[in-house]
């Protein structure tokens, strides 16, 4: 269908939209005019990115001005689907007529990327990359140039790209290619399609990549630097992009990172020496560009640098490499130093919390190291490795790591916090040297900078006014939706007491009670008899899932559960995981039911969708709060209410909020399915946790369903299931047609005089 | 400035209880009446018959979908297949969702001789993981409905949809091609014990145009909802005890027959003929007295 929206033509590729995703379009267009920042909340599965990229696109095509589109997703599987959606649109408009001439393209990892037969087999993400650089990196192809052919291993499809590169102009035809496609297009043409991908960046109307690649300076550099000011930039599901935002800026450095660097260095210097009597003009040529500090050999880092500097941009001084590490030895003794430091600091028996300043005025006094060259280390690390043109370099990642950490050390003052933990779990001995970044806005300050619009949206982000103080941003709109649906096609329903009617909740004090955990195991079961298909489980943590799950046991209460379903449960290791899902997913499609316990913040509850059978109900056990005791945590918590005033507990509400959220609203993923919640904590019956939950969620919790004990509930949902499999009559209540659209822009044009001119 | 951390400092309190004691939260019986006579909206003249109309709706529905021209199937082989597990124990359906099964279940067998004549049905029950065949394939309905109420029908264990189907499979494949195949299963149970693969048989029962339809009493199964829709048959979920009477008399009236794919070919029955054989067989009247038979049964129930 085709609509207005003030004089912007909008095509919408299905015949019918949704009240809320036509109010979406609205606000969003309001902020793009407004060249502001926005915050927009829309429950996924209701169509938000085919409403969002309708909008853009829109933009796109007419507004004078070109801007592209970067589209920030989290998963794989979400970009390909992005991906998708936006071909699908763009299909759309061309059956409409428009011409657009439209590039859209996606980028992933090598190891989703690559085609090269002998390096795609890896099973890791770094030994791909580090495979790929020993085929394609500037100086093993000078190499090469020097043997004959075939004695020294390339990538015949990165050549190949090159050589067609220098004959002609390199671009892919206009379209939108999704990763599949553009491996199979790589593959027909023999080009590299992750080179090819990067490289399309800067033509492309539309990128759709992860969150790393804008966020993580030490990626963001290497992709993101040259996109222009007028992009209009996109974090989907981006209800956790605080924590993206922290841990692209913090680094744990761990005992056996020390060895392993120690050992590199040692490495090293040998190499060092061995050039030296060999080839030392090389080291002296680097030296010498070291002290014109002509840093940048721009285009050979498009492919060399593998490791470069973890600070923002901004932050990056543009003074040349003090002398004292310029000489490559010098350096190398440099290192070492600074290892034999932290080795030095490792051995404390206390837990050791400092800010930044403090280590580095220890640090000055024990070893005389200087906080200048401590800054410059990870730079000079990386030329150092160009230099000495250093092949398996996933042998240095230790050493990188310690190079990094030095550099942020040096360069971060407020907003972060070192802490020196020696024991785990108070016993074991195994130190670990944490960098923790405290403040979230570090990271994405310059993207709001730099950016004029940046859009968030995920469907769960309230309490909306949250986000904006946590990322130190000022917001032009900010709206959440609700929810049109043709049938209330889920359930939440709040437990708060078992049968016995004791109240039920994960509180510290109560949880290991087992007149509490009996009822948790109750609800279990009981639902495990009237819920058919797959059930998926939730816990606040791994140990407290063991530790129920053994209490279980002893009880029978596994046993009894096992009798309607098979049980499955998420690990910490992916491998096992994936394994246990694949199993899971089987059960629910043959009939036998299956229920899966996976823990609140792990793998499951991210990225990965309970659709239909696969998920008829959730179960949150006990509000998702995080480990309190985590030191990192109450230092953030203290950074918090000093700089933004928040206070603790409404930080920690919020963020288990986001997270029980974002765990139930996996099994709703489109308006045809359907499922049921269910809350078990008496905490969830509380006003101040409820009205924390989004808006969509919120508007289905009815008073006569928040406060039920376990056998209350059992009849409800007994009921909701038996109306949820009626046939399912579509009768497109409160979906708009083209008329209904236009009708509600004449009233809004009527009621707030005409809409912003194109500029 | 070095800062050590107690690792007895005090704890964040996370569970702001006092903070909401003044709140008051309603309990459930507190709440308002819920009144069932709401549901009847009068309309402007103070009538209540579009709400009456409303609620025909699909009682009406079911009639009219009978009046169309359509060629339909009166010779059919069903298997009823119930099951016995302990989800049947259930007291949601009054009496028990058992109880009342198989008094419907004598009430659907009377009323499909009833408008199917020269039909047959076999009873099979399913209970903890093994399928048992209480009747074959029989025209006579007593046997059927004397078989059901044998005391001896307990309940055990979880059901196994696939052995029944295949039980129900072994028997239907020797039917003759004029007549329908079908299957009906009346599920208590939301899960199904399954010895192998349920797909392959479902692949089996398709190939085989052997029709099943579900009607369950708890909730929507995936599976179920695949093979009826594969085999298209119908599935539907009993709201109560009426509705559950209302989804298992939709099966009754004999089903449409495709054109295409029945053969047309005229079916001997009434009269024994005379085969010549010019060798010896065992039984080489069979086929036709059995058809004789049940169509005089046949006759004999209209």
């Amino acid at each position: 269908m085709k609509f207005f929206i003030g004089n912007l033509p909008i095509y919408f590729p299905y015949d019918k939209i949704y009240p809320e995703q036509y109010s979406y379009m609205v606000d969003l267009k309001k902020a793009i005019d407004a060249g502001g920042h926005c915050l927009l909340e829309m429950p996924s599965g209701t169509g938000k990115t085919v409403s969002l990229l309708s909008l853009i696109v829109a933009i796109q095509a007419n507004y004078k001005e070109k801007r592209k589109l970067i589209y920030c997703s989290r998963t794989v599987p979400e970009i390909e689907k992005a991906l998708a959606e936006l071909r699908n649109l763009i299909e759309y408009r061309t059956k409409c007529g428009e011409k657009d001439e439209y590039l859209g393209i996606g980028l992933t990892s090598r190891k989703n990327l690559c085609i090269n037969s002998s390096v795609n087999q890896e099973k890791w993400g770094k030994v791909v990359d580090a495979r790929c650089r020993n085929l394609t990196a500037s100086w093993i192809r000078e190499k090469s140039k020097l043997y004959s052919p075939g004695e020294v291993p390339l990538c015949n499809f990165y050549e190949k790209m090159e050589n067609d590169n220098e004959r002609q102009r390199m671009l892919i035809p206009d379209g939108v290619y999704t990763l599949e496609e553009l491996r199979e297009y790589g593959k027909e043409q023999g080009h590299c399609p992750y080179y090819m991908a990067r490289r399309t960046i800067p033509f492309a109307n539309a990128v759709i990549y992860s969150y790393h690649y804008l966020l993580d300076p030490k990626v963001a550099e290497l992709v993101s630097k040259e996109l222009s000011k007028d992009c209009i930039v996109v974090f989907d599901e981006a209800h956790n992009i605080d924590n993206v935002c922290i841990e692209s800026l913090s680094i744990d450095i761990t005992k056996p990172n020390l060895d392993a660097s120690a050992k590199s260095i040692a490495k090293l210097r040998d190499v060092i020496e061995d050039i030296k009597k060999k080839d030392s003009q090389r080291l002296r040529d680097e030296y010498d560009k070291l002290v014109e500090g002509l840093m940048a050999a721009s285009q050979e880092r498009d492919e060399d640098v593998y490791l470069s500097n973890p600070i923002l941009p901004e932050d990056l001084s543009h003074e040349a490499v003090p002398g004292n590490i310029r000489q490559a030895e010098h350096f190398v003794a440099f290192l070492r130093r600074f290892v034999e430091y932290l080795k030095t600091r490792m051995r404390a028996q206390q837990v050791v919390a400092e800010s930044p300043m403090s280590f580095l005025q220890n640090c000055r006094e024990v070893t005389l190291i200087e906080r200048q060259p401590l800054r410059f280390c990870s730079q000079r690390l990386t030329s150092l490795v160009r230099t000495l043109e250093l092949s398996d370099l996933n042998d240095y990642y230790a050493l990188h790591k310690v190079a990094a950490f030095a550099t942020l050390v040096a360069t971060y003052e407020a907003g972060f916090m070192l802490i020196l933990e020696p024991f785990e779990n108070d016993t074991i001995p195994n130190p670990i040297f944490h960098y923790a970044c405290l403040d979230a806005s570090i990271a994405i300050k310059p993207i709001f900078r730099r950016f004029k619009t940046v859009v968030i949206t995920s469907g769960t982000l309230s309490p909306l006014d949250m986000y904006p103080k946590i990322l130190n941003f000022q917001a032009a709109v900010q709206e959440s939706y609700s929810m049109t649906l043709t049938r209330n096609c889920f359930l939440p329903l709040v437990v708060t007491r078992g049968s016995d009617q004791v109240a039920i909740s994960s509180k510290f004090e109560v949880r290991n009670d087992p007149a509490v955990v009996r009822n948790f195991g109750q609800i279990l079961v009981e639902f495990s008899k009237i819920v058919p298909d797959g059930i998926v489980a939730f816990f606040p943590s791994y140990l407290y899932m063991e530790s129920i799950v053994a209490m279980w046991n002893d009880m029978g209460i596994l046993n009894e559960a096992w009798k309607h379903k098979l049980i499955f449960v998420e690990t910490p290791d992916a491998a096992e995981t994936s394994l246990a899902l694949e199993n899971y997913r089987k059960a629910c499609d043959n009939g036998r039911g299956a229920i899966l316990l996976s823990v609140a913040r792990g793998k499951v509850s991210e990225g990965i969708d309970f659709d239909h059978n696969y998920g008829r109900a959730v179960i949150m056990f006990g509000v998702p709060y995080q480990y309190t005791e985590s030191r990192i945590l109450k230092a953030r918590l203290e950074f918090l209410r000093e700089n933004y005033r928040i206070r603790e507990s409404d930080f920690l509400t919020f963020d288990a909020m986001r997270h029980a959220a974002q765990c139930v609203g996996r099994v709703l993923r489109g308006k045809t399915d359907y499922g049921l919640m269910i809350f078990s904590d008496k905490r969830f019956a509380r006003a101040d946790k409820r009205n924390k939950l989004p808006r969509w969620l919120n508007q289905f919790i009815t008073d006569a369903c928040t406060n039920l004990s376990t056998d209350m509930a059992l009849v409800t949902a007994k009921k909701f299931l038996r109306t949820m499999a009626q046939p399912f009559e579509r009768d497109q209540l409160g979906v708009w047609s083209v008329e209904d659209v236009e009708r509600q822009e004449r009233s809004n044009v009527g009621v707030g005089g005409r809409a912003a001119q194109f500029n | 400035m070095t800062k050590i951390i107690n690792s007895n400092e005090e704890l964040i309190d996370i569970d702001d209880e006092a903070q909401n004691a003044n709140q008051q939260i309603g309990y459930a019986w507190e709440e308002e009446y819920k009144r069932s006579w709401d549901v009847l909206q009068e309309d402007e003249d103070g009538g209540l018959k579009h709400t009456v109309e409303h609620l025909q709706s699909r009682k009406r529905k079911r009639l009219e979908r009978d009046t169309s021209i359509i060629k339909r199937g009166i010779i059919r082989h069903m298997f009823l297949i119930i099951d016995l597990s302990e989800a049947m124990l259930e007291k949601d359906l009054r009496p028990s969702r058992l109880d009342l099964t198989l008094s419907y279940a004598e009430q659907f067998i009377l009323e499909f001789f009833d408008q199917n004549p020269i039909s047959q049905l076999g009873v099979i029950v399913s209970k903890s993981g093994v399928a048992e065949k209480l009747m074959g394939l029989t025209g006579n309905p007593m046997d059927n409905i004397n078989v059901l109420k044998k005391k001896n029908i307990d309940t055990d264990g979880e059901p196994s949809l696939q052995n029944a189907l295949e039980m129900a499979r072994s028997s239907l494949i020797h039917v003759p091609a004029h007549g329908s195949r079908e299957i009906l299963i009346i599920m208590g149970s939301l899960t199904s014990c399954d010895p192998g693969d349920i797909n392959e048989t479902i692949d089996n029962l398709v190939s085989e145009n052997i029709r099943v339809s579900i009607v369950g009493l708890a909730a929507e199964v995936q599976i179920c909802k695949l093979m009826c829709k594969k085999t298209k048959g119908t599935y539907g979920v009993v709201l109560n005890e009426a509705h559950f009477k209302d989804l298992l008399f939709e099966i009754i009236p004999p089903p449409p027959v495709s054109i295409v794919k029945s053969k047309s070919e005229l079916v001997v029955m009434g009269f024994p003929r005379g085969v010549n054989e010019s060798m010896p067989s065992l039984c080489a009247w069979y086929d036709y007295a059995c058809i004789y038979r049940n169509a005089v049964k046949g006759i004999s129930n209209l």
